[in-house]
């Protein structure tokens, strides 16, 4: 099964994720984003494609600066 | 920081000063970009570049005595000098227009009388007329060119003055012969310029070289009056006339740095390695180069501009800066106001491998890697250091310093004469060596033994604190063992100890080896270049005792070109440039076809990784035949804590328990793949053990009911760890992929 196939769920609360705007921190700078999360306690899901991709990129950007 | 801090670092590079034969000569031409000019046949950039040294093109390509060619770095190469003088003529021969330009300036009420219409004068008046000052000249004679006048090609030369003078206003009064200075007591400043025995009006004794100041204020003297060849007497009247502008807006007599020119750098020579020897282009007509013939000439000259670091360093040449730039830099990071302004050089701060190759090989022994590491210890001490860059360094740094450090004298001892200080990667990387060299050790010199970690990680992260902590724990040992002398394994922990606890005696343990006689290394191969780590640059001992080791094994041994070049390790810069840190790998792997034999482990492993055959030595000398295949991260910690372990036992017949975790009795079970990844991304089984353990623990994780496949993550201090797996046993767990980032989730207030 391909990772884009999963249906994730929250392990603790057995809920479906949905789309929450999660804040970010990276050497004192904030921003935020849409994410996948646990509606009941928020934890938040960050898939190794977007890890890899676009944070690393924004990871990099900002360690430039 | 002040900006002098930095520039201090680059002070005495040179990269781009005028060449020697620019401060030979009398204008300071910039011949290499006039020959790179002229090579090209852009004669009209040439001929405009010649026309603001020399105001006198013709004249000076005719006349000039060529001090310049005395300074050709071409004759380094047994060749004849370029024959400057020679492209100047062709220059001003085969340029399409030389007409003079004319300025769109303001003109300027002040007025300067100029004493004799020889080239001296003239070229003072010519250049202060250019900007657009009231200029006078006087003359005795009844016309202008002074000695010139009697050279048979003055017809040439006066077409040359009336040509330079077409675009100017410049009022000339010959026949006027100035019998005293009272009769330019109007004008705002006055050379005196008079030639050769001509009349100073008694102020050449207190001529100011220099400033071609005298005791009169506003009376400026010089040319062939105080001893000039006429080449130096063109030459100064340019000097002049910007001394002279100042003065005028000023009141002061000064020289503007570009001015300042100082002639002993025109014997500062390279060393042209590789440059290929050309011989002097002959001309085919007497009256001078073709065109063609010109561009050739032209063409061999060396552009003599010192470059070495910056053609040698994979990092300065991706990053295409010069060491001034960066000392700049170095400087202007330390005063960003985010967001208003940004920092231009981190990331090449944290590329550089701090190898100290660059000052090896300049001239001056500039130091960029000292400078960049200015660098990284300021934004350390500012807090402003991107930390995931070096935080898996100081983590094993951490280890090594606290659960896998050990000090004892040898067995029954209190103190010793020597200590074996392996280094943290030495054991890690195969227990093996430690224990076989701490065996032959304490049999043959009752040496004691030191795990400890030099403080490498800390010295490259920039962390100044992490470092004196770790210092004075060495110290504390070192004089609880008696103060020993230590026997290094690792060129950096020696490179290190020298620096920073000069105190302490060092000795390396090839020089020992290298000495015993009864020791017959193994071969592993009958040819190979020995790959001298960066940190063993100037450790003639260590260098000649791996030398002697290899020769004992029967193996013929080849030197490399570049020696001492770093493997890629240094500075540990592989998280913040993977690709260079590739880049250099590759390099160094390709230096040599001959497999190598190295003495510094993390040579080793990244040789291994880039499947070039590499024997540490000390698999030759105690048959310790480490696998091709290295051991993991993990597998690294698992080795140090043997060791340590070990030699507890056997020093002091204690038992060392490792620190227990929860996790510790997880089975991961990781195909090659993903080991690989893992290890690309300096992930730890480890911290994957702990990732699953806290999340089965507390239920805080991801999973897909459909086949019961899970991801956690685990947040450190600076790194958030994530894994996907499924239970496939008690306690048992099949990784499929792990990976992590550096930004923080925002915790819920």
């Amino acid at each position: 099964m391909s990772d884009k196939e999963r249906r994730w769920k929250c392990g603790k609360c057995s809920q479906e994720l949905v789309q929450q705007k999660v804040v970010f921190n990276y050497l004192g700078h904030t921003f935020s984003h849409d994410l996948p999360a646990c509606p009941d306690c928020g934890q938040v899901f960050i898939s190794k494609e977007l890890a890899e991709g676009r944070i690393a990129e924004l990871e990099e950007e900002l360690e430039d600066k | 920081m002040k900006l002098e801090e930095a520039t201090a670092y680059t002070a005495k590079c040179f990269h781009g000063e005028p060449a020697s034969c620019s401060y030979a000569c009398p204008f300071h031409l910039d011949i290499r970009s006039f020959m790179a000019r002229a090579a090209e046949g852009k004669w009209s950039r040439a001929y405009k570049q010649l026309r603001e040294a020399t105001v006198f093109p013709l004249i000076v390509s005719i006349l000039c005595d060529q001090p310049c060619r005395t300074r050709c770095q071409r004759t380094l190469l047994g060749d004849e000098a370029i024959a400057i003088r020679d492209v100047e003529a062709a220059c001003v021969r085969y340029v399409k227009n030389r007409k003079p330009q004319s300025y769109a300036i303001p003109p300027k009420k002040e007025r300067i009388a100029v004493v004799g219409a020889g080239v001296a004068g003239l070229s003072c008046a010519l250049n202060l007329a250019q900007k657009k000052f009231n200029v006078t000249v006087f003359e005795k004679e009844g016309t202008w060119g002074g000695v010139l006048r009697n050279h048979d090609r003055f017809a040439g030369f006066a077409e040359e003055l009336e040509l330079q003078f077409s675009a100017v206003k410049v009022d000339f009064r010959y026949n006027t012969e100035i019998t005293s200075l009272e009769e330019l007591a109007e004008y705002d400043a006055v050379y005196i310029a008079t030639g050769e025995g001509g009349e100073s009006f008694g102020l050449l004794d207190s001529w100011n070289p220099e400033l071609f100041t005298t005791r009169e204020n506003k009376i400026f003297l010089g040319g062939m009056l105080t001893g000039a060849t006429l080449m130096e007497g063109i030459a100064q009247g340019i000097v002049v006339s910007k001394i002279i502008e100042g003065y005028l807006q000023t009141g002061k007599a000064a020289l503007s740095p570009d001015m300042r020119y100082d002639k002993n750098y025109c014997g500062r020579y390279l060393d042209h390695e590789g440059a290929v020897s050309k011989p002097l282009v002959a001309a085919s007509s007497p009256d001078g180069y073709t065109e063609e013939e010109a561009k050739q000439e032209a063409a061999r000259c060396l552009l003599c501009d010192c470059d070495k670091c910056m053609v040698a360093c994979e990092m300065l040449k991706r990053f295409k800066k010069t060491p001034k730039m960066i000392a700049v830099e170095v400087f202007a990071d330390t005063q960003v106001n985010p967001p208003f302004s940004t920092r231009s050089l981190t990331r090449q701060a944290y590329s550089c491998n701090i190898c100290g190759y660059c000052k090896s090989i300049c001239p001056e022994n500039v130091d960029v890697g000292s400078l960049l590491q200015l660098s990284r210890r300021g934004r350390m001490n500012d807090g402003v250091h991107p930390a995931a860059l070096h935080d898996f360094w100081l983590r094993e740094m951490d280890f090594a310093t606290s659960e896998g450090s050990y000090t004892a004298a040898p067995r029954g001892k209190d103190s010793c004469e020597y200590v074996f200080f392996p280094g943290c990667q030495l054991g890690a990387s195969n227990p093996e060596y430690v224990l076989k060299t701490y065996a032959y050790l304490e049999q043959k010199y009752a040496c004691g033994v030191m795990l400890a970690c030099c403080g490498a990680p800390a010295y490259w992260a920039g962390d100044d604190k992490r470092m004196e902590d770790n210092l004075q724990r060495i110290r504390q040992g070192w004089e609880e063992l008696g103060k020993p002398v230590f026997v290094f394994a690792c060129a950096t922990c020696e490179s290190l100890f020298a620096q920073f606890l000069p105190e302490i005696g060092r000795i390396s343990l090839y020089e020992i080896l290298a000495k015993d006689d009864s020791i017959v290394p193994t071969q592993p191969f009958a040819e190979a270049a020995v790959f001298d780590p960066c940190n063993a640059r100037g450790d003639e001992e260590m260098q000649e005792g791996v030398r002697k080791l290899a020769e004992k094994a029967g193996i013929t041994v080849e030197e490399l070109k570049e020696k001492n070049r770093c493997c890629g390790h240094g500075g540990h810069i592989r998280v913040a440039n993977p690709s260079l840190y590739d880049e250099i790998a590759h390099n160094r792997a390709a230096a040599s076809e001959k497999p190598y034999i190295v003495y510094c482990v993390n040579c080793r492993e990244v040789f291994s990784l880039k499947e070039k055959k590499a024997v540490h030595v000390l698999d030759m000398v105690f048959d310790t035949g480490s696998s091709d295949r290295l051991p993991t991260l993990q597998e690294k910690r698992d080795n140090s804590l043997e060791v340590k372990k070990k030699l507890m036992a056997s020093i002091e017949g204690a038992e060392f328990t490792p620190e227990k975790h929860a996790w510790d009795d997880l089975v991961l079970l990781i195909d090659d793949e993903t080991q690989k990844e893992m290890e690309r991304k300096l992930i730890s089984a480890g911290d994957l053990k702990e990732a699953i353990w806290l999340a089965e623990t507390t239920g805080q994780k991801f999973i897909d009911e459909s086949d019961g496949m899970c991801l956690a993550s685990m947040v450190k201090p600076v790194i958030t760890y994530w894994v996907q797996y499924r239970e496939v046993g008690p306690k048992t767990y099949q990784v499929h992929s792990a990976y992590y980032h550096r930004i923080r989730i925002k915790e819920e207030e």
